[in-house]
């Protein structure tokens, strides 16, 4: 596993953040979520995964580059991103 | 063509002249980063940044009258660069950055439309953006350097000084409107001049001993370059400039940074008013004070009376004044803004009869049943004029819908090497054509837009107030009832399961016939209910019945750089059978998305 999420947070459980913070922001559920599916699919629009960025950010007190977000297409990018930023020293 | 009375007459004069101030290198431009941190560019040092690039661009090649294609996200970069060349005489085309969670094919072929059809000879991006621009150099004919804004600059080659007159062309805005494919709106150094003195002077009614600007608008859009950063330059006003995204994340930064640099003048369109209403809590207003700010503009989209009420009543604890509300209207053809409110009026709005709107007669009604309100979008600048047409081009009288037209200043001199779709927007008044002349400024802007007038004589003075109904191309007619597709599309928008502005009404003909599409994107799980519940919507509102209502996977409906649904385009594809139609299965996968994201 890498070096940054030691001691931070599962895989398992950041996607049911991502779920859940959807959800809220979306305002309708997201049951069938998986780290294949896409963002297309997930029937939410740019100004909406930005939302819900932005949520995940204040949520996990991160901060995602906005270069790294245009290559973001599927949950499984996303939670890259999120993963990749977590702070390696947290505990 | 005379000059306007209170501002320079090109930028780069009105630039220079503010950087001789006394306290140039004390006021300027504040740049929020992403991470919040803030960069200060004072007014004296943006000057000489921008006379600096002007000379590496020159040096690169590039002369006056020459075009250069800006593809740069960062708001500080993007200002220099696009002043840099403006202070050369080389005319910036901004382009919008890719877009996130979207494939690349369809930005890339926007991107290789623009440059061809300004011609740009270079393109200037960042290093970040660079990988999306690349694929485009082999197909843009003109495109011969792509130079990242770290490379301008790295060499000095000290200044040079470019003759600028004001009817030389200032930039190309390419419009993001809702055609298929944008054209270059041409806006010359007068255009900029006059709409600069007309929205910050006499609008705005601006006061450089106090006013501050606050903005997060895009800058590759006319509401954001124009008016929060040419306009300001145009007028001695500091502002505070935060990414769009930012924003968007987290709407709070945009109060945030209104009350901790005591920001007087902001502008939005609709959209962002409602975002800030639903996401800010009320328990985290805390010590939140927005009673600096004087000017809270509207524009660029339909303007919902209901959610600037909305807002104001959110925000009244952090003692924001709802007159501070300016609601406008404008488009780039017409360089930015065509008409205000007064200062200090705030939303005013004009309740009138659904059916007889349906006639193309706007008749007051009390609220209620059967009747609809519209926004009162103020009066046209001084040397500026505002009327309605007919379809033959004749004046119609206060509160008959017809097509609002405009002439003055500010009016554009057309789309960039398309003489006729220029002919078919800017041409004199039908029934005026044959005494016109075009040395007199009798060219009228043809705006596409559906409205009213209402002449207001309070204090002395008579003005003609507009109210927009709608888009022209977008009327429906279905047995002669006019529909504007806004009403429609707004009534399902509020519907649950529905996300506001992902809504898009047409008409399409069937059997001879002029019938109701509705299209809305929903979840595939809940599509048969939603499409069942919208038409019973439809007819229980408007006593209308679509011939089809199709819910789409969201995300799949056409949109505009700026984020609104296509009409047109989305129209194309349902008579092309392209629409994405969202089924009633479950656990439907996206392979192929999956596929492209891992490469």
């Amino acid at each position: 596993m890498m070096q940054a999420v030691r001691g931070f947070m599962e895989r398992a459980e950041l996607l049911q953040v991502f779920q859940r913070t959807a959800t809220e922001v979306a305002e309708k559920d997201f049951p069938n979520v998986a780290e294949t599916t896409s963002i297309s699919e997930l029937g939410i629009d740019s100004l909406g995964m930005l939302e819900i960025i932005g949520s995940l950010e204040r949520e996990l007190k991160i901060q995602i580059p906005d270069e790294s977000l245009a290559g973001i297409l599927t949950v499984k990018d996303l939670l890259n991103a999120v993963e990749s930023r977590q702070p390696s020293s947290a505990a | 063509m005379k000059d306007p009375k209170y501002v320079a007459p090109t930028l780069p004069a009105a630039i220079r002249q503010l950087a001789q101030l006394p306290d140039a290198g004390s006021r300027g431009f504040v740049f929020v980063r992403p991470d919040g941190t803030e960069r200060f560019c004072a007014f004296s040092e943006l000057c000489d940044q921008a006379e600096r690039r002007a000379a590496d661009l020159h040096a690169r090649g590039l002369k006056k009258g020459d075009r250069l294609a800006i593809v740069v996200p960062d708001p500080d970069e993007f200002v220099l660069s696009f002043l840099g060349a403006v202070m050369g005489g080389i005319v910036p085309v901004p382009i919008y950055p890719q877009l996130s969670f979207k494939n690349v094919e369809s930005y890339h072929d926007t991107v290789t439309h623009i440059a061809n059809a300004s011609g740009a000879a270079m393109v200037l991006t960042t290093t970040a953006t660079k990988p999306y621009i690349e694929p485009v150099l082999p197909r843009a004919s003109s495109l011969s350097q792509l130079v990242t804004v770290d490379e301008l600059g790295a060499e000095d080659h000290g200044k040079i000084d470019v003759a600028i007159d004001p009817e030389d062309l200032a930039f190309l805005q390419f419009t993001s409107g809702s055609t298929s494919r944008p054209k270059g709106v041409q806006v010359t150094h007068r255009n900029l001049a006059w709409n600069s003195e007309s929205f910050m002077i006499h609008g705005l009614e601006k006061d450089s001993s106090f006013d501050k600007g606050v903005s997060w608008l895009p800058l590759f859009h006319d509401m954001g370059l124009i008016g929060f950063v040419i306009g300001p330059l145009f007028t001695n006003i500091p502002v505070v400039f935060m990414p769009t995204a930012s924003f968007v994340r987290n709407p709070r930064i945009w109060l945030d940074k209104i009350h901790q640099h005591r920001g007087t003048i902001t502008y939005a369109p609709n959209f962002a008013y409602a975002l800030v209403t639903k996401r800010v809590k009320e328990k985290d207003l805390g010590d939140l004070d927005l009673s600096c700010l004087r000017r809270a503009g509207c524009g660029a989209e339909p303007i919902q009376a209901k959610t600037l009420h909305e807002f104001a009543e959110k925000l009244r604890p952090a003692k924001f004044d709802a007159r501070a509300f300016l609601p406008s209207y404008g488009m780039a053809e017409a360089t930015l803004a065509i008409t205000f409110v007064p200062a200090f009026s705030g939303v005013r709005s004009d309740t009138v009869d659904k059916a007889a709107l349906e006639k193309a007669v706007a008749t007051p009604v009390p609220a209620g049943e059967g009747a609809t309100t519209l926004v009162n979008c103020g009066h046209a600048f001084p040397e500026h004029e505002i009327a309605v047409v007919d379809e033959t081009g004749k004046r119609l009288a206060d509160r008959q819908v017809g097509q609002i037209v405009t002439r003055g200043p500010s009016i554009s001199r057309g789309y960039y090497q398309e003489p006729e779709l220029t002919a078919e927007s800017f041409k004199p008044l039908r029934h005026e054509a044959h005494e016109a002349r075009e040395s007199d400024g009798e060219t009228w802007l043809y705006t596409g837009d559906l409205g009213y007038t209402i002449t207001n004589e309070a204090d002395g003075a008579r003005s003609r107030e507009v109210f927009i109904c709608g888009r022209l191309k977008d009327m429906i007619i279905v047995r002669g009832r006019n529909f504007y597709p806004s009403d429609l599309e707004w009534v399902v928008s509020e519907m649950p399961g529905v996300r506001r502005g992902n809504v898009v009404a047409f008409s399409v003909d069937v059997d001879g016939e002029e019938q109701l599409v509705i299209t809305a994107e929903g979840m595939s799980t809940e599509a048969e209910a939603l499409k069942t519940a919208v038409a019973q919507r439809i007819v229980a509102d408007f006593a209308l019945t679509p011939h089809e209502v199709v819910i789409v996977p969201q995300g799949t409906l056409p949109r505009t750089s700026s984020g609104k649904p296509q009409r047109r385009k989305t129209r194309q594809m349902y008579l092309d059978d392209t629409l994405a139609r969202a089924r009633t299965v479950q656990g439907a996968s996206g392979e192929p998305e999956d596929a492209a994201s891992s490469a």
